[in-house]
């Protein structure tokens, strides 16, 4: 029973619940980094890292220090350092190991930080009650599943260079309304699981 | 009451200072050695990051150059002055560089320039430009809604009698309002002494069509290609020079082709 919650929440935050295409958040990156599916892939693990760590260190930090000192409305606050210091990291790593997918992510990388769909996942696990395992698995969902919306979009649009678009509709007009319909799209899945 | 505060502000403090903490060991970790160059290159340029050089910033440009195989008077803001501090740096000869300005191929200004209806709208050259070129009736000249001005990071474009008036001792030819422009009027020219010969005429209609719409347009008539033999070449329906071939210099800065009329 236990493998089958840790299931539900994974599916639910990967694609029922998506982050970007039901809840909307991340749309930024969503829409700055989804040209190339290079660039794509590397923002998608990018953020799926920073926010599996993220959320077991929050989980840590709300429940062994917030909570036990009767601060949990420092919550917000220690979290965006949490997030802040994960994302610093992660860009002297890449900044590191792949300077090309460095110069790719370009300023969406220092962005992870207020990309808020990092901050919303950890705030939703302290809603919902979530124990350390089940965060753990939480965030790596919301990361796969941003990951997976990401390089849709990126697969999109790669297509789209090629296709004659109504001149009114190039650039950003196109792209929302293609995000739109990916939304529909995953929405569709909603009644899948209730969550 | 008091304990609480002494609390969170103890328990802020120590998250953050474990996470400085963290950071401090990998930065020095993870740190990444760049050219010494590139600091020295950078503080050369003039940091305007206007993108002339065909790099995103000023920095994208100095880590190219560290790196070699890049001219180094690329950079038009900084002029001759930044290209022989490059030269001193990376120790190579500097070249002469040729003084471009933007030039604007229309000379319909707003007293001239025919209506074919009122617009309503976002007052910018890109919105109109979508709406069938809003109220402006020529399909190919300047819209007037000083795009360019506004891209100008030098404050080298401005929108005089609804046409845009390039000062050539401000303009470094960085190609901003080129980008900016929805109809691709302007063109970077080579100049010499601030003059400039150039054909103040976008449109590609019929020499007939054009006097319909505009009186100072090119009407494709030929004669400068007569008189001046050959340094102008009418092409499909428009007026271009061969500035190697035209070595007469007039002292009139927004002069066009001579017209019969």
């Amino acid at each position: 029973m236990f493998e089958l919650r840790l299931l539900t929440i994974f599916i639910a935050a990967c694609i029922t619940h998506n982050f970007v295409l039901t809840y909307f958040l991340g749309i930024c990156p969503f829409i700055g980094v989804s040209k190339k599916t290079d660039a794509a892939i590397g923002m998608g693990l990018a953020v799926t890292f920073v926010m599996t760590l993220s959320a077991s260190v929050t989980w840590c930090i709300y429940y062994f220090l917030l909570n036990r000192f009767g601060l949990p409305f420092l919550q917000y606050a220690a979290f965006i350092i949490v997030i802040a210091s994960l994302v610093q990291i992660v860009e002297m790593f890449i900044k590191k190991t792949s300077p090309p997918l460095y110069r790719a992510l370009g300023i969406y990388l220092p962005l992870i930080t207020t990309n808020c769909a990092i901050l919303g996942l950890t705030l939703f696990m302290v809603l919902r009650e979530y124990s350390f395992l089940e965060a753990v698995v939480y965030g790596i969902g919301a990361g796969l599943g941003f990951t997976l919306a990401l390089v849709i979009m990126a697969g999109i649009r790669e297509e789209l260079e090629f296709a004659d678009i109504p001149e009114s509709l190039k650039g950003a007009s196109i792209t929302l309304i293609i995000a739109g319909m990916l939304a529909l799209a995953f929405m569709g899945f909603g009644g899948i699981i209730s969550s | 009451m008091d304990k609480l505060v002494f609390i969170s502000i103890l328990g802020m403090g120590g998250i953050g200072l474990f996470f400085a903490c963290v950071l401090a060991a990998a930065n020095s970790r993870l740190a990444v050695k760049e050219n010494p160059k590139i600091e020295e290159i950078e503080n050369a340029l003039p940091k305007v990051n206007c993108g002339s050089c065909g790099f995103l910033n000023c920095h994208e440009y100095a880590v190219a150059l560290a790196e070699g195989g890049q001219p180094i008077n690329a950079c038009k803001p900084g002029g001759e002055d930044v290209e022989k501090r490059l030269a001193d740096i990376l120790g190579v000869e500097a070249e002469a560089m040729v003084k471009k300005i933007a030039v604007v191929h229309c000379a319909a200004n707003g007293t001239v320039r025919k209506k074919k209806a009122e617009y309503r709208g976002i007052k910018t050259c890109a919105a109109k430009n979508m709406l069938k070129g809003g109220d402006v009736l020529c399909d190919y000249g300047c819209l007037g809604s000083g795009d360019c001005a506004l891209a100008c990071p030098f404050d080298a474009v401005k929108m005089e009698d609804g046409l845009p008036l390039v000062d050539p001792v401000k303009c470094v030819a960085c190609g901003k309002c080129i980008s900016a422009c929805p109809r691709g009027i302007i063109s970077l020219e080579e100049i010499e002494n601030c003059e400039i010969i150039y054909v103040a005429c976008s449109s590609r209609d019929k020499g007939p069509a054009t006097r319909k719409i505009c009186p100072v347009g090119c009407i494709a008539c030929g004669i400068c290609q007569k008189v001046s033999s050959g340094a102008f070449e009418v092409n499909n329906n428009l007026a271009v020079p061969t500035y190697e071939k035209l070595k007469i210099v007039e002292k009139k800065r927004r002069d066009y082709v001579k017209m019969p009329n």
